[in-house]
């Protein structure tokens, strides 16, 4: 048997614990992360506490000191803001889940108060994002607008690099993102460095495969049997599946705990960690291919 | 032999190849070779589960209907053959120049690929069938829908890619 498990959830699970061990060692430091929820769900955040045991909270602070995270800290309001803007002091990583708004200056999404001003997200992105020894953006806001930036955008919302143009980023891409995805680069970054990435700044460790290349389902694709409506077993292409343009490893690493993932559910893969979803995925399902309706 | 005995010749078939891969890997010293044995372990899984579920279905409907099985599709042949054939997407089909029909804007609009029709689009006044093309599932790719002549489209997202259109099959020119 190969000495090591060759799954994709191992991949991520030895970069982690690779990085514990060593920063225990001493052989790597840590560093300070700031973690900026912007205009979004925070279902990046949520996402991430339904890591792995032991839990998500615990691994982020004993890789690196989170410094300053919207939904985790425990200070409020402007005690907060002083917080962040002192991590500003020391050099730190900065980790962004959500889109920014640019309509009014920003002001459709205020993170806090600082100094009796509210405090943009904006403002927030672009200062922090200057100054950042690294910059990851978390999830489908971040990386390209995402949800926060469907039609019809009444926020105006961009992706973290448009505010950010000159600033190298590694783009997550997810709606929201896996644990293992931001785990495993954070854990890269500490042990080796930045991690190899595509031409659209995804790490390739987790994005080089396209999702309809490992689909469990692939044989039905090849051979033309499709699935005429949920529930049935076969390919779901012509419902309208985003596997075969969707770059990422579902179909191996699988959701909550790697116990299962949308098509291993029946459903057709919606192509949320694709630049352009929702509105360049659209529409997520669709009855009328197939089918062969009467009278028309 | 019926066609059931035949799958379970092939699981068998799949199964030994399988352990074969498994073994080979365990004491594999060239990691160059790996990418491809484990490609054709995930090959050989799938199609396993794919010839289980239709023995599934067979175990379900034979209770119906003993006498009579389908033949399953694009299997029957590779059965007799001593080495099995990777899987491979179905060929596109050949191009008739008898095939070879025009089309107006207004024609084409009808090609939607909706209710059983199939899905055309048209790129530099040639028309190309996209119905089981693998990026347009639901007859729909990035937000753009079939029936229509994505020449600009084409241009701004694929500049230079012909290759892309060469893979698709032809039907006809817009007119």
């Amino acid at each position: 048997m190969p000495p090591e498990s060759l799954t994709n959830e191992a991949i991520a699970e030895r970069l982690t614990s690779t990085a514990l061990k060593s920063l225990k060692k001493g052989t790597i430091k840590k560093k300070n992360l700031i973690y900026l929820e912007l205009n979004g769900c925070s279902g990046n955040i949520i996402s991430l506490l339904n890591g792995q045991n032991p839990d998500f909270e615990y691994t982020l602070n004993s890789m690196v000191d989170l410094k300053f995270c919207n939904s985790l800290m425990a200070a409020e309001g402007e005690r907060a803001i002083e917080k962040l803007i002192k991590a500003m002091d020391e050099e730190y990583i900065l980790a962004v889940e959500g889109a920014v708004a640019l309509k009014n200056n920003g002001l459709y999404n205020i993170i806090g108060n600082w100094q009796g001003k509210p405090l943009t997200g904006l403002q927030a992105a672009q200062m922090l994002g200057e100054k950042a020894s690294h910059i990851f953006a978390v999830g489908a806001c971040a990386t390209h607008g995402g949800v926060s930036a469907a039609k019809p955008n009444p926020s105006q919302s961009v992706g973290l690099q448009q505010v950010l143009p000159n600033k190298k980023m590694i783009k997550l891409p997810g709606c929201p993102v896996h644990p293992d995805w931001f785990l495993g680069t954070l854990a890269h970054l500490l042990l080796y460095g930045e991690p190899e990435t595509d031409n659209l700044d995804r790490p390739l460790m987790f994005y080089s495969t396209l999702i309809h290349d490992r689909c469990p389902r692939r044989p039905f694709f090849d051979r033309g049997i499709f699935a005429e409506k949920l529930g049935e077993k076969t390919c779901l292409f012509k419902l309208g599946c985003r596997g075969p343009v969707t770059r990422v490893d579902c179909p191996t690493r699988q959701w909550n705990g790697h116990v299962n993932w949308p098509i291993g559910d029946n459903t057709p893969c919606i192509g949320c960690a694709q630049f352009g979803f929702p509105d360049a995925m659209a529409p997520f399902i669709s009855y009328d291919t197939t089918r062969v309706v009467k009278n028309e | 032999m019926n066609n059931i005995e035949m799958i379970r010749m092939q699981i068998n078939y799949l199964v030994t190849q399988a352990r074969h891969d498994i073994y080979t890997l365990s004491t594999l010293s060239d990691t160059s070779m790996k990418p491809q044995i484990l490609q054709r372990l995930w090959d050989a899984l799938s199609t396993i589960h794919f010839l289980s579920d239709w023995l599934a279905n067979q175990a379900k409907t034979s209770s119906h209907n003993l006498s009579s099985q389908p033949s399953i599709p694009g299997l029957s042949g590779a059965l007799y053959q001593s080495q099995i054939p990777p899987i491979t997407p179905l060929p596109t089909p050949p191009i008739s120049q008898s095939n070879q029909r025009t089309f107006t804007i207004g024609e084409l609009a009808t090609f939607t690929g909706k209710n059983g029709r199939p899905a055309y689009v048209a790129v530099n006044g040639i028309v190309y069938d996209v119905t089981n093309n693998r990026a347009w599932a639901a007859a729909t790719h990035f937000g753009l829908i079939a029936g229509k002549d994505y020449t600009q489209e084409f241009a701004s997202c694929h500049a230079g890619q012909q290759s892309i259109l060469a893979a698709l099959p032809v039907v006809g020119r817009l007119v």
